[in-house]
């Protein structure tokens, strides 16, 4: 005898002309989670590469210029939005993984575990590659708010200190040897002066156009005397 | 013409492969899985017999939309009862009421293997009534429920659980583990002796 419920059942996907979803949607599904988790991870890497970047260009030493403990300056001056991205693009990447088809076999914290492994062998190879530098170099320039939010402390407000021995800015002329001006980060023009105890630390050259560093100490209303001379940029441009 | 004479010597594999080319083999399919899915829906849903069957063509309908994405490293089995836990769910959701108290249709089955089970022979001295199943199964949470019916009533491995409900292999353990203590424990509470 005919089972009716299997009848009744097969009548009704004939009646509602029901079809099997075609292979390709399964399959274009599947690779979509993938890529998704791919680019997060991708992203997630670069995001790293970028926090790498900025912690080691960092100027962790400036703390006692600051009046600050090495606590709060570290505090200060972690990357948080890049921390964030990678955080965000980590659950993002943990999500889609979550979804793909045997994603439910792996428990939570491996597949977590491989995921800040995966951001973080990207992000170091990117960092290799100077990636870091080059995309927090581009967005500074290009977008004053990033230099806002990039971390707690806005790093030009940090060298626009002269007070307590901190001014940054761009050499726009060269006196003589021991003199050249520099325009600060708000506008003000000072006249620099350095002798051959002045220190100049990493890749510096003292030339028109350089954004530099400067630690010393304000001698008169826009006077400087520079003790130190750091590049702006603490890792070489290319 | 379908011979369904020779559905019973195909693996459920070769169904799905046959039902591809030609529909009326699906229901060789759902009679394979008619009664055992309908009990499954019955063990983790609080339907009534004409709703099972209602749910359960719906899930049939889904299993055929969704043939072609059936992954042959999972058996059969573990798939088409993954697709009736997900409608269960979604029709908990629909109609926002999870059911409080499973039913037992075969409670002298789940005694069985319960009784079967090391950790809780023990405790089982007499046999339950159906009342005082119903009644300690009514008290455990909901996801011990499910890996109690699979476990025990369903007969399914951890493999096969892990693939139905979509959770690490060390989760189901856990949760099954867990489910046994939660078990004993409502049982001492309530100071049913086995």
């Amino acid at each position: 005898m005919e089972n009716k419920f299997s009848q009744k059942v097969l009548e009704k996907i004939k009646e509602e002309k029901i079809e099997p979803k075609p292979r390709w949607q399964f399959l274009l599904k599947d690779y979509f989670i993938w890529l998704t988790f791919g680019i997060s991870l991708l992203v997630g890497g670069l995001a790293f590469c970028v926090m790498l970047s900025i912690i080691l260009d960092n100027d962790w030493d400036i703390y006692r210029y600051l009046e600050i403990s090495p606590l709060e300056h570290f505090l200060i001056s972690l990357p948080y939005i890049w921390i964030l991205l990678l955080l965000l693009f980590l659950a993002v990447a943990y999500y889609n993984y979550r979804y793909t088809k045997k994603g439910y076999c792996c428990n939570a914290f491996t597949i977590l575990a491989l995921s800040v492994f995966g951001s973080i062998i990207l992000g170091t190879f990117f960092h290799a590659l100077g990636l870091g530098g080059k995309i927090d170099r581009t967005l500074s320039r290009n977008f004053s708010f990033y230099q806002k939010i990039h971390c707690c402390c806005h790093r030009k407000d940090i060298w626009t200190q002269p007070e307590k021995g901190l001014l940054g800015g761009k050499i726009i002329g060269i006196k003589n040897v021991s003199n050249f001006d520099l325009e600060d980060f708000s506008g003000f023009i000072w006249q620099v002066e350095k002798n051959e105890q002045t220190l100049l630390r990493g890749p510096i050259l003292v030339e028109i156009g350089e954004e530099v560093k400067l630690i010393g100490k304000k001698k008169e209303e826009k006077v400087f005397r520079a003790f130190e001379i750091r590049p702006w940029w603490n890792q070489e441009e290319e | 013409m379908l011979d369904k004479e020779n559905c019973g010597e195909k693996t459920d594999e070769e169904l799905v492969a046959l039902t591809l080319k030609n529909q009326d083999f699906f229901s060789c399919i759902v009679e394979r899985y008619e009664a055992k899915l309908t009990r499954y829906i019955r063990r983790i849903s609080a339907a009534t017999q004409e709703d099972a069957e209602d749910l359960l063509q719906e899930i049939f309908v889904k299993v055929y939309r969704n043939l072609y994405g059936f992954d042959p490293s999972l058996k059969f089995s573990s798939w088409i009862y993954r697709i009736a836990h997900n409608q269960v769910i979604s029709q908990w959701r629909k109609t926002k009421s999870r059911p409080q108290v499973l039913k037992f249709e075969a409670d002298e089955d789940f005694l069985k293997f319960i009784a079967a089970d090391e950790d809780l022979a023990g405790n089982i001295e007499r046999k339950f009534t159906g009342e005082e199943v119903r009644d300690v199964i009514s008290r455990l949470d909901g996801k011990y429920k499910e890996v109690l019916v699979l476990k025990f009533l369903e007969e399914k491995d951890y493999k096969e659980i892990s693939d139905i409900l979509r959770k690490p292999l060390g989760t189901v353990a856990t949760l099954i583990n867990r489910a046994k203590k939660q078990f004993a424990k409502v049982v001492k509470e309530k100071e049913i002796k086995f």
